[in-house]
């Protein structure tokens, strides 16, 4: 068979030459990166969507989830303290027109945590240690009216649709079942992890400071817990709670030129906090 | 936490074992390749001077398991489509083992051709949904030497 041959055949003409880590890296990157869009593009979806579950919804469904809340307080003091809070509540709802529909629940927790929180169903929650720092009445105020206009705003809604969308969207790709869901939602029974975003939160304060002006008069002690807070800063670690509120410094700037662009004469006196709201 | 480091680590072993499986693989087929060239193949079904040639039945087999990391990357291409780089070698390498194997099997009967030669593929995988799957190849043909 001398008429045939055997020529040597190149190597590597029926593979291509990628390196198989780059490969890797290209699809794994980009794959990602999609997915990661989606993610973000559903999550903004679903808190335009619960902006509009009507606030009765939302009740209910905290209260299908509302373990968590503090128990309605037993000792009497305790309870004084409780109503003084849901009445200051309903006078800074009507400075702020707050829709009918929209009912506040103030729940009053004696411990020592500096901070109050807002979330679903109109459930605001106040520490007797975030009490503790506020020099006055209008202080109180400025921190209940900021936690009101979150819900007026129905951020905590948002809030949870769009975690909501972000754990259904994994759990969903990752194939997790409908237990883990289960759990999760069993697990929201830790409502604060809802963060506010940004600009919800700038939203909440510039409210607050409208709320103040029109129930006192002034905006005077509008800034303390922040001051406080700041104060704090300089000598402990950051609370971590705080860390998605805009940065200190600028919100006392931007409270105290809302001060001054609404001054008053004489200089305004703030009202003092009744005696059984302090620590004893 | 646990199932992601799992499948970290099932990725790294992929990866390492697979190839350096894979160039050591590489190697031997190139080396052995040179061995047996004096073996002509051919695809052509009707085998000149055939009144002049003994002809036999020769086949080589070979089954090769895909490793972690490639079929991983293969599931990623799945979902954007192109070319699975992570498959073309694999493949490569079980057809020219499995060919290589037949000229073995040729050579042990004294042939110095094979005629007629098909090659087919079959993948052991089908059904199982998330074992991790391996690809036959099998070579065969009509082994000839010189009627004596």
């Amino acid at each position: 068979m001398a008429e045939y041959e055997n020529p040597e055949i190149p190597e590597g003409i029926n593979v291509s030459a990628t390196h198989p880590l780059k490969d890797f890296v290209l699809l794994v990157g980009g794959i990602s990166a999609l997915v990661l869009l989606a993610v973000l593009a559903l999550s903004l979806l679903a808190g335009q969507l619960a902006r509009h579950v009507p606030f009765a919804q939302e009740r209910a469904l905290a209260g299908s989830l509302g373990r968590w809340l503090p128990e309605a307080p037993a000792q009497p003091l305790h309870r004084q303290r409780q109503q003084y809070l849901q009445q200051l509540a309903e006078r800074l709802a009507v400075a702020m027109e707050l829709p009918p529909e929209m009912t506040l629940t103030v729940h009053y927790a004696p411990t020592d945590t500096v901070n109050a929180m807002a979330t679903l169903g109109g459930h605001i929650v106040v520490f007797q240690g975030l009490i503790d720092t506020l020099p006055s009445e209008n202080a109180l105020a400025m921190v209940l009216a900021h936690e009101i206009a979150h819900i007026r705003h129905r951020h905590p809604i948002v809030a949870m649709g769009r975690g909501f969308a972000v754990i259904f969207a994994l759990s969903s790709l990752a194939g997790v079942g409908d237990g883990a869901m289960q759990q999760w939602l069993g697990g929201v029974g830790m409502l604060p992890i809802l963060s506010f975003s940004r600009s919800q939160e700038e939203q909440a304060d510039a409210d607050a400071l409208q709320a103040m002006l029109r129930t006192y008069g002034h905006v005077g002690d509008a800034a303390a817990f922040f001051e406080h807070i700041a104060r704090q800063q300089d000598t402990s670690e950051p609370l971590a709670i705080f860390s998605t509120h805009p940065g200190h410094e600028e919100r006392i700037e931007r409270i105290r030129q809302f001060a001054r662009q609404h001054d008053t004469q004489p200089p305004p006196t703030a009202v003092p906090l009744p005696a059984f709201m302090k620590m004893e | 936490m646990y199932d992601l480091l799992l499948f970290l680590i099932l990725l790294l072993l992929g990866y390492v074992f697979g190839q350096r499986a894979e160039k050591r693989h590489f190697r031997s087929i190139i080396e052995r390749e040179k061995a047996l060239r004096d073996i002509l193949v051919f695809s052509e079904r009707r085998i000149p001077d055939e009144d002049q040639l003994e002809g036999t039945l020769v086949s080589g087999n070979v089954v090769i398991s895909v490793d972690f990391f490639k079929r991983f990357v293969a599931n990623l291409r799945n979902l954007v489509g192109g070319r699975v780089s992570s498959y073309e070698s694999l493949l490569e390498r079980a057809r020219r083992e499995a060919i290589l194997r037949m000229k073995e099997a040729a050579r042990r009967k004294g042939a110095t051709a094979v005629w007629n030669l098909r090659l087919e593929t079959a993948s052991i995988h089908k059904g199982a949904q998330n074992g991790i799957g391996a690809v036959e190849v099998v070579a065969y043909g009509t082994a000839v030497r010189q009627r004596r």
